[in-house]
């Protein structure tokens, strides 16, 4: 019987240079659910996923997947355990063709592993990618990139995937269809943790909800526990309907 | 008519070899962010090893190629890199730009005390005789350097765009921290760069000092003509860097003859300046744009 939670942070202390960003983070992501983390500007948000892919140093504390322990381990061997990381912006190879990019999804794949296979499966998700396989990726519109990457994440069948900010730059529509994918990849048994800068609306979309403030988790709940919560409406969700008006 | 295709043929031959080594140039920016102004000392060193094998160890040509290309390849590729540009590149790339001078003197000076400041000759790959074709003359020696440098970039094209291992060095190159993100090995992708640089230059150093004898202080143009081919081109383009090598020998080769061999040197540095202000990115390049 495997923990209820997949990730799991315990104190983590992490920053960048003498600054310190994360003050003793802890929280857990339950298994098979969409998890959102909500919080200000400067809160940890994409600190705290740096740290836990390896990407920034743990200065203190410690991370655990599925009960085994990974702290500042090289974001290759955390591929290699199931975790994925989709980050903010704008990160395709524009120069390699669409499928090239896709193939590099598979780029730590253990000896063994039938790439080929796999290619069509993520295709066969995403006809749009399949139809312009031989184009650079660079054609791709800005939904698509994002389509691109989060497919590219995919490839090695990860169980958890980690997606900062999916929702910049896209347009309602697209969004709408992003939401749906997430769903989707959580009935295929992938919990999702995700960072939102459009906090209303993801957590709408969620499970779980984590606030951050400051470095430390300030709220761990079911989202519409926090979506209902008037301090947080007022602190991060801008107490209207306002934010989640913006596009 | 049959002039103007000689010169031709014969300055895409040395443009051909601008072009290995802006390749290898540009290869390292991509990757690393190295400004290796030792550049042109680096085409420079791999004869004298060849020199050095076959006048002190007596071996014959090919065997002598071999054995300093071998050592080109782990000092200029391996060594440089773990020596100098790990160390250096930490504190940012001026602080490695001035270290790859220093070793560009080091080198210089240190082969003029080794083997003195003559120009030596150096045994060439092709007979030197001409041959025929449609009426017009054409030197053995330039279209065999011609083939090799097509044959070399080709290689490299194949090997960089249909081998899984090359397209991971594209994407380091691209965007080294979704690279690391996707688990490709970055640092060992860097390396291979450095040794693919170690190579094409020790390919240009064997095919142009015939041309222009071993001579210590054959870097310093070189490397000059690699950087201006590189950036005429396109820093950040392999393609650019081609194009750059080709344009630059062709150039060359006609200022030669059409304008006067005393204003011929400037004349690369003319068209420097001419893309610089009216096309910063090179006639290939694409505008870049890096985060920090």
């Amino acid at each position: 019987m495997a923990a209820p939670d997949i990730l799991r942070f315990e104190d983590v202390v992490a920053g960048y240079g003498k600054q310190t960003i994360l003050h003793g983070l802890s929280f857990n992501v339950l298994r098979g659910a969409i998890t959102t983390i909500i919080g200000p500007n400067g809160a940890g948000k994409s600190t705290a996923f740096k740290a836990s892919f390896g990407m920034l140093p743990v200065r203190a504390g410690r991370i655990f997947f599925d009960d085994r322990e990974i702290t500042n381990r090289a974001p290759r061997e955390l591929i290699a355990e199931g975790i994925c990381y989709v980050p903010q912006g704008r990160n395709i190879f524009s120069e390699l063709s669409v499928l090239h990019n896709l193939e590099l999804g598979g780029a730590a794949a253990p000896e063994g592993f039938h790439l080929k296979p796999r290619l069509q499966a993520v295709m066969e998700r995403f006809p749009v990618l399949r139809r312009k396989a031989k184009h650079q990726a660079s054609t791709l519109s800005g939904g698509e990139q994002k389509m691109l990457e989060i497919a590219r994440g995919l490839m090695l069948e990860p169980r958890l995937m980690l997606i900062d900010e999916p929702s910049i730059g896209l347009s309602p529509i697209l969004v709408e269809e992003l939401f749906d994918l997430l769903r989707e990849l959580r009935e295929r048994g992938i919990t999702v943790l995700m960072i939102e800068q459009n906090a209303k609306r993801a957590l709408e979309n969620s499970d779980h909800g984590i606030v951050l403030e400051l470095g430390r988790a300030r709220i761990q709940d079911h989202a519409a526990t926090i979506l209902a919560d008037p301090r947080v409406g007022q602190l991060f969700l801008g107490g209207t309907s306002s934010i989640s008006g913006r596009a | 008519m049959a002039d103007l295709l000689q010169l031709l043929v014969a300055g895409l031959a040395t443009g051909g070899i601008y072009a290995l080594v802006a390749i290898g140039f540009t290869l390292l920016w991509q990757t690393s962010q190295t400004i290796n102004f030792a550049q042109g000392e680096f085409v420079m060193l791999p004869a004298f090893f060849v020199l050095i094998g076959m006048g002190y160890f007596g071996l014959s040509f090919w065997p002598a190629v071999a054995l300093g290309g071998a050592l080109s390849v782990v000092l200029l590729g391996l060594v440089f890199k773990k020596l100098m540009v790990e160390p250096m590149i930490r504190h940012g790339v001026l602080p490695l730009v001035i270290a790859t001078i220093g070793l560009a003197i080091l080198m210089k000076e240190a082969v003029r005390q080794f083997y003195g400041a003559d120009a030596w000759p150096f045994p060439v790959l092709a007979a030197t005789t001409d041959v025929t074709v449609f009426g017009a003359v054409f030197a053995v020696q330039s279209l065999v350097i011609l083939a090799i440098c097509v044959a070399v970039v080709v290689a490299l094209q194949l090997f960089l765009g249909g081998t899984r291992t090359g397209r991971c060095m594209q994407a380091t190159a691209q965007n080294p921290t979704v690279a690391r993100l996707l688990g490709i090995r970055v640092e060992r992708m860097i390396l291979y760069t450095f040794l693919i640089n170690g190579a094409l230059v020790t390919v240009a150093s064997i095919l142009i000092t015939p041309i222009y004898l071993a001579k210590f202080t054959n870097g310093e143009w070189l490397g000059l003509y690699a950087f201006i081919a590189a950036i005429i081109g396109g820093f950040n383009q392999v393609r650019g860097a081609i194009a750059g090598g080709l344009l630059l020998g062709v150039v060359d080769n006609f200022a030669a003859v059409y304008l006067s061999s005393q204003y011929r040197t400037a004349i690369p540095l003319l068209i420097l300046i001419v893309v610089v202000l009216f096309r910063p990115q090179g006639l290939l390049g694409r505008i870049e744009e890096r985060t920090v």
